[in-house]
């Protein structure tokens, strides 16, 4: 049987198992990537130790996991700190790669075109409106959780995310037809 | 205050546009990024405490004359009523069986979370 992310936190709490640390990476390294990969528009380099530096930091601080929120959102909290304080170091966010953004995207399940917009109208979004837009949006988090994660008020959170929802919309509108 | 969001097309889209990211390498690049488990220091913990043990008591034996004072105090306990006696070792019994249940309700604290 599979273990809970609270199992597998036990396991690292009580014997320092690495292993089990190793599954958690593994079930949530996608969308802890893919978060950072957005907020650091299309900065895939940097996302990555972004996200292996939140992953470090959250097994050194696993005994601060209370329970109180669900692990994911957590690691976005972790994840999100990490950012903002690269953010601040480098002052200025890096530009979109757009090779890049090509190059992963999926024609499968959405028009290669339809996906470029989005990317590019995302990064366009002031970071507190796309940080939340992708947290409540993209990651399903409600706007609780990502209050917590972005460590604001609730309300502003809904602001942020319904302004945000807004500019997408309009940005993309001709798609929506 | 935990309202769902509301599922639109841009919603489902955001979502869409975010693909699965392989691990390619990325979870052993994690773990080799962290600090080496405590499982020899926690081995050790024991020895050391007995050890240490073992030092406070052949130093408290030096320094009070051989152990005089346990035959004097050996003494005075034969002394002790023994009621008191029978409630000292019943205060003992529960004291040690509190701490015993605390250890073990904040263990268990500890796994559910």
């Amino acid at each position: 049987m599979e273990l809970t992310d609270a199992g597998l936190v036990a396991r690292v709490l009580v014997d320092d198992d690495q292993h089990a640390f190793g599954e958690l990476v593994r079930r949530h390294q996608s969308s802890v990537r893919g978060l950072l990969r957005q907020l650091t528009r299309g900065d895939f380099a940097l996302a990555d130790d972004l996200a292996q530096d939140a992953f470090v930091r959250a097994y050194k601080n696993i005994r601060g996991f209370r329970g109180e929120a669900k692990f994911s959102t957590w690691l976005y909290r972790i994840a999100y700190n990490c950012f903002r304080e690269d953010a601040r170091r480098r002052k200025e966010l890096v530009g979109i790669n757009e090779e890049q953004w090509q190059a992963e995207r999926d024609p499968q399940t959405v028009d290669p075109g339809l996906r470029h917009d989005l990317m590019h109208a995302l990064s366009l979004l002031p970071l507190h409106e796309r940080s939340a837009v992708l947290l409540c949006c993209q990651n399903g988090l409600s706007h609780d959780e990502a209050a917590r994660v972005l460590e604001i008020p609730l309300g502003t959170v809904k602001t942020n995310v319904l302004r945000g929802r807004e500019k997408l919309k309009k940005t993309l509108a001709v798609w929506a037809q | 205050m935990n309202e769902p969001i509301e599922q639109d097309w841009l919603d489902r889209k955001l979502q869409e546009a975010a693909p699965y990211i392989e691990d390619d390498g990325f979870t052993a690049r994690v773990l080799q990024q962290l600090p080496v488990p405590r499982q020899a220091g926690r081995f050790l913990r024991p020895f050391i405490l007995v050890g240490m043990s073992a030092f406070a008591s052949a130093l408290t034996y030096v320094l009070s004359d051989g152990g005089r004072f346990i035959l004097v105090e050996m003494f005075r306990l034969t002394t002790i009523p023994t009621l008191w006696v029978v409630a000292f070792a019943l205060a003992s019994g529960m004291l040690v069986m509190a701490g015993g249940i605390f250890a073990a309700m904040s263990k268990s604290n500890q796994i559910q979370s």
